[in-house]
């Protein structure tokens, strides 16, 4: 049997990393000059400080579905004149390169296992998204620590990972714990077997201790599978919805910030009269422009519906189409929404009702 | 602006935009709040989820007055008897700061004198707001310990702006609602770098740091800076400017526009198009080809706000630095170097090395700007004005101690009529405003297919009630005409205005709402009145 | 990709943001997590402030009229014949028929040279902008 538990000594991580430098992009939480930490691309390993001990506020969606990106350009030959045969496409794909995505936390994983059912998943694979994606290496790191918004625990996407990544690295003060899952990860243990030990019996007890630690860390109790539970029991709460969308303020942040929300749109950009270029760029499902049709009918009553579909996306329709949540818990949204119309917010309110209800139901049997 | 400099002696935010979380109520007037200003609305949502008291001044029913503890629906255009009122009922309950007024301020008794003569009937008949409303919001913020006053456009655009500001700020002084943090007046600035733009002297009577042209004192020390002989005599106003105000002999021949787009957002728009076209030579620098650089005789293509370095000063008068991200389009070039270019052409050499060094000679000549060296705005969130040197901190909030103009003054207000009252032919009130998804003349969001498909056409908002009477269906095209033009929008109904009044946005070259709006101004402060004009609107078949 | 810091070009708020920058073409924003207004979030105008960047009706030379018809030129050409007719109606009617708009648009820098060409180079203190519009 091919051993799947290493130990990297922590001395030993930047030199790993420069070696992995060497064929590959490196792309890890990095804390830039003004104290943000963001995944971002390392230009130089020795004078940028990968941050672990912060969330990264972005996700990894932008890496292979960015929010704007050139579809192809086209060319219109006036003396067809106005048909179809007009147009000629020239398709732009993305150069698909190799990038190493260390540091990358198990919500974070979890979402990109999630965008790759929808761009990867269906008859037709998306190009454009299957060249950033295809040579890809993933890195994580389990979480010992839960940051003040998380509830990975309840979306059930973490905060350690079981299968999906390539290498998972648990933190055990002064080593990581090491789990192979994918043969690309298995490749790169073998191409660099200095840096590896094996893992003993003592690694295997301190790793599953730091697990059944980070499990009592979460601050936040948010009931995720009650929410499912109850949606799918058909539950409309209307009243919630429509408070929620009353506060919402329309600027579509909680779709862009969201590492699963992966709705877009298609425009035409003009370059002269004869050309342009096809682009498709992030679009959210509370902006009314999304289901306005022609005529200005919207199917959403804006004002009292605009979250609704986010909502009921997340946490039912995905949940009938790819059998979970797509939630992964991973508090983006949470704290950032002008109106504070976030998802826990929601959760929140569809359990706090049902708590009343069954209060009621139980006062009645008395 | 002009407002606040004569009351407090500052025109700026008194707090920091995140000091409004902590408030205990918060005022609002004149802003909507959601639209226009995203960010403050945040706060106030988090305040008003933390059990702070929101009270709203708003003829329209916005998101803001929806969540408002108390909405005041005044009548468009009556902000001073409203305020009054307020003042006439803390004044009556004893609710008056008096140690701070006789600490902090100067010329009380008339405004006392003139409260005493307020009758609040008569203020209900000129407001539409009840007596009870009206006590109860002026209890509401007298009482508590941290009140702050948030305004917008829709107290300074009237003809009567000044006394509207002065009439908040005094409010704020009668109950000793200032100098402190967590409380005061802020007015909302509109653009990202209308601050700076004030702050480095973009005004026709002061030089940089709001220091007077007419003082000789503080010309000498330009003169000697410079090199040159400065003007002591306080020039000509934008409207002045564009509507080509004044005798003959100081009618422009010239004019040097950078970014700005007059032909869309001055008002009587017939006007500035008679003036740029009248002048000899017009210049204009800018990203697009806007309605008003397709007039010039020179074009100067700008580099945008991601094409150079530099700082810029937000609403809370926080000087930030922003990075060039990528080379400008083709042949552009950022305005400092178009500026040193012409001035050298022109026989004056202007040799800065980089935007850096440009600060280096605002710090040394502006004292608010003193310390704001460009290596002391990087890698952080930059510094707020007053920071008089090196060492200087920055200031959060204004007035502490004492105010900056000494003591604040009281400025006793009576009512002020709109220029222009609705009569018989023009039956409705129209009120102009910006909307979410656009920006002023919409330059730069038009070109966004995002914002444009949200919103891509201009709304005539009305009251569901007037459009029934009147027979047009919601979507329709109609025509709204003033004493001084018209134009088209599509009518939509909206629940949130009171009948009578008329909203729509001024972002749309389509339908350029400044044809219809009036040249009458605030006699101090020259700010428009942009809030009011008298209209019809008809059908278009 | 890269990230690089900057401030919205909106409103008055003055929001932190990283624009994205891949292969000289800004891709994205992102709000900055610790900029006191930002906070983690931008309106909808400053998520899609790359989107004009980028415009095909973006100017990219200097225009001159000529014979009523705004025609391209060089960056010489345009200067010069600007500086030449400001210097000559300077002369012709002195300084005080000259006026200048400042922008609140652009940087405190590009203002700061522009009231001073105005004051010292054209010599009249008519400049203003658009603060109450």
């Amino acid at each position: 049997m091919r051993r799947k538990q290493w130990i990297l000594h922590k001395d030993h991580l930047l030199p790993f990393l420069r070696k992995l430098r060497k064929s590959r992009s490196l792309v890890a939480p990095v804390r830039n000059s003004y104290g943000d930490t963001m995944y971002t691309e390392m230009n130089d390993l020795d004078n940028e400080s990968i941050e672990l001990a912060e969330q990264p506020q972005n996700s990894l969606k932008s890496f292979f579905f960015p929010q704007r990106e050139k579809l192809c350009h086209y060319s219109v030959d006036e003396a067809v004149g106005d048909s179809a045969q007009a147009y000629r496409f020239y398709p732009s794909l993305p150069e698909s390169r190799a990038v190493v995505y260390f540091g990358v936390r198990s919500c974070d994983m979890f979402a990109v296992m999630y965008c790759d059912t929808i761009f990867l998943g269906g008859r037709e694979r998306d190009v454009y998204y299957d060249a950033r994606r295809r040579n890809a290496l993933f890195i994580t790191l389990a979480c010992n620590h839960p940051f003040e918004n998380c509830f990975c625990n309840a979306a059930r996407t973490g905060p350690y990972l079981e299968m999906g990544y390539d290498l998972q690295f648990t933190d055990l003060g002064d080593r990581y714990f090491v789990e192979v899952d994918k043969a690309r990860g298995r490749e790169v243990v073998q191409q660099w077997p200095q840096f590896f030990v094996p893992a003993g019996d003592d690694d295997r007890q301190a790793h599953y201790q730091a697990a059944l630690e980070s499990r009592g860390l979460f601050r936040r109790q948010v009931h995720v599978d009650l929410a499912v539970q109850l949606l799918d029991q058909g539950e409309e709460p209307q009243a919630l919805l429509a408070e929620l969308s009353a506060r919402c303020q329309d600027c579509g942040g909680c779709a862009f910030i969201c590492p699963t929300c992966t709705c877009f749109n298609i425009v035409d950009q003009p370059l002269s009269d004869d050309r342009g270029e096809r682009v498709r760029t992030w679009d959210a499902c509370t902006f009314d422009g999304f289901t306005r049709m022609a005529g200005n009918h919207n199917s959403v009553q804006i004002i009292s519906q605009r979250v609704t579909k986010r909502f009921y996306h997340k946490l039912r329709d995905d949940v009938l189409r790819h059998g979970r949540s797509s939630c992964v818990g991973c508090g983006r949204c949470v704290g950032m929404c002008f109106g504070g119309v976030d998802i826990v917010r929601f959760i929140d309110g569809l359990c706090a009702a049902d708590d009343k209800r069954s209060e009621k139901r139980e006062d009645g049997h008395d | 602006m002009a407002g606040l400099a004569t009351t407090f002696g500052s025109g700026a935010m008194t707090n920091s935009i995140n000091e409004l979380s902590s408030a205990q109520v918060i005022l609002l007037s004149g802003s909507n709040t959601t639209e226009a200003h995203p960010q403050v609305a945040r706060r106030i949502y988090d305040a008003v989820d933390q059990g702070a008291r929101l009270i709203v001044i708003d003829p329209r029913q916005t998101a803001m007055a929806s969540l408002a503890h108390i909405h005041l629906q005044l009548r468009p255009g009556t902000d001073i008897p409203l305020l009054n009122g307020m003042m006439r009922c803390i004044l009556d309950e004893n609710l008056v700061d008096e140690l701070f007024v006789e600490m902090r301020t100067e010329n009380y008794i008339p405004l006392r004198d003139l409260l005493l003569t307020i009758d609040l009937n008569e203020v209900t008949a000129t407001t539409g707001v009840s007596i009870k409303d009206i006590a109860r919001a002026a209890r509401i913020y007298a009482r508590a310990q941290r009140s702050v006053i948030c305004y917008c456009l829709g107290v300074t655009q009237h003809i009567c702006g000044t006394a509207n500001v002065q009439s908040y700020a005094g409010l704020a002084m009668l109950t000793g609602h200032v100098e402190r943090e967590f409380t005061g007046v802020d007015p909302l600035r509109g653009q990202n770098n209308v601050q700076g733009a004030c702050d480095m002297g973009g005004l026709p009577a002061v030089l940089p740091g709001y220091q007077m042209v007419a003082d000789p004192v503080v010309r000498d020390k330009f003169d000697r800076a410079w090199g040159v002989c400065l003007s002591d005599k306080p020039g000509q106003t934008l409207l002045d400017m564009t509507h080509g105000a004044g005798s003959p002999g100081d009618k422009l021949r010239a004019m040097y526009i950078m970014g700005e787009n007059p032909m869309l957002s001055d008002p009587v728009l017939d006007q500035v198009e008679a003036t740029l076209d009248s002048l000899d030579f017009l210049v204009v620098a800018d990203l697009f080809l806007t309605e008003t650089a397709a007039r010039a005789d020179v074009v100067f293509p700008a580099a945008s706000f991601a094409e150079k370095n530099g700082t810029v000063t937000n609403s809370e008068r926080r000087v930030q630095y922003m990075n060039k991200a990528i080379d400008p389009p083709g042949a552009a070039r950022d305005d400092g170097w178009i500026i040193m270019e012409l001035s050298r052409r022109m026989g004056y050499a202007m040799e800065y090395e980089s935007s850096a060094e440009i600060m280096e000679e605002i710090c040394l000549l502006t004292p608010i700007y003193g310390g704001m060296y460009h290596d002391r705005l990087i890698d952080n969130w930059g510094l707020q004005w007053p920071c008089s040197d090196r060492a200087h901190p920055g200031t959060p909030f204004l007035h502490k101690f004492s105010f900056a103009r000494g003591r604040g003054r009281f400025q006793p207000a009576s009512h002020v009529p709109p220029a222009e009252p609705v009569d018989s032919a023009f039956p409705f009130l129209l009120i102009t405003g910006r909307s979410y998804h656009h920006y002023h003349t919409g330059t730069m969001s038009r070109c966004c297919p995002t914002l444009n498909r949200e919103h891509d056409k201009p709304f005539l908002d009305m009251h569901p009630d007037d459009a029934t009477r009147l027979n047009i269906p919601d979507g329709s095209r109609v025509q709204v005409t003033s004493r001084r033009g018209s134009c088209k929008f599509f009518l939509r109904y909206c629940q949130s205005l009171a009948p009578g009044d008329l909203y729509c946005d001024f972002h749309f070259h389509e339908a350029p709402v400044n044809v219809l709006t009036l040249s009458a101004r605030d006699p101090e402060a020259h700010c428009p009145e942009f809030k009011l004009c008298a209209v019809r609107v008809e059908e278009v078949i | 990709m890269d990230q690089v810091m900057s401030i919205c070009c909106y409103c008055g708020c003055g929001c932190g943001l990283y624009l994205q920058v891949e292969q000289g073409r800004v891709v994205g924003v992102m709000p900055s997590h610790n900029h006191p207004v930002s906070q983690g979030n931008l309106c909808v105008k400053g998520w899609h402030l790359h989107e004009f960047i980028h415009d095909p009706r973006r100017l990219t030379q200097p225009l001159i009229r000529r014979n009523g018809t705004l025609l391209p030129a060089s960056w010489d050409e345009a200067l010069d014949f600007t500086a030449q007719s400001l210097l000559a109606i300077k002369e012709q009617y002195g300084p005080d028929r000259i006026g200048v708009l400042a922008s609140a648009k652009c940087t405190n820098e590009e203002n700061y040279l522009l009231q001073k060409f105005t004051r010292a180079v054209l010599g009249t203190n008519n400049i203003d902008h658009c603060a109450r519009l």
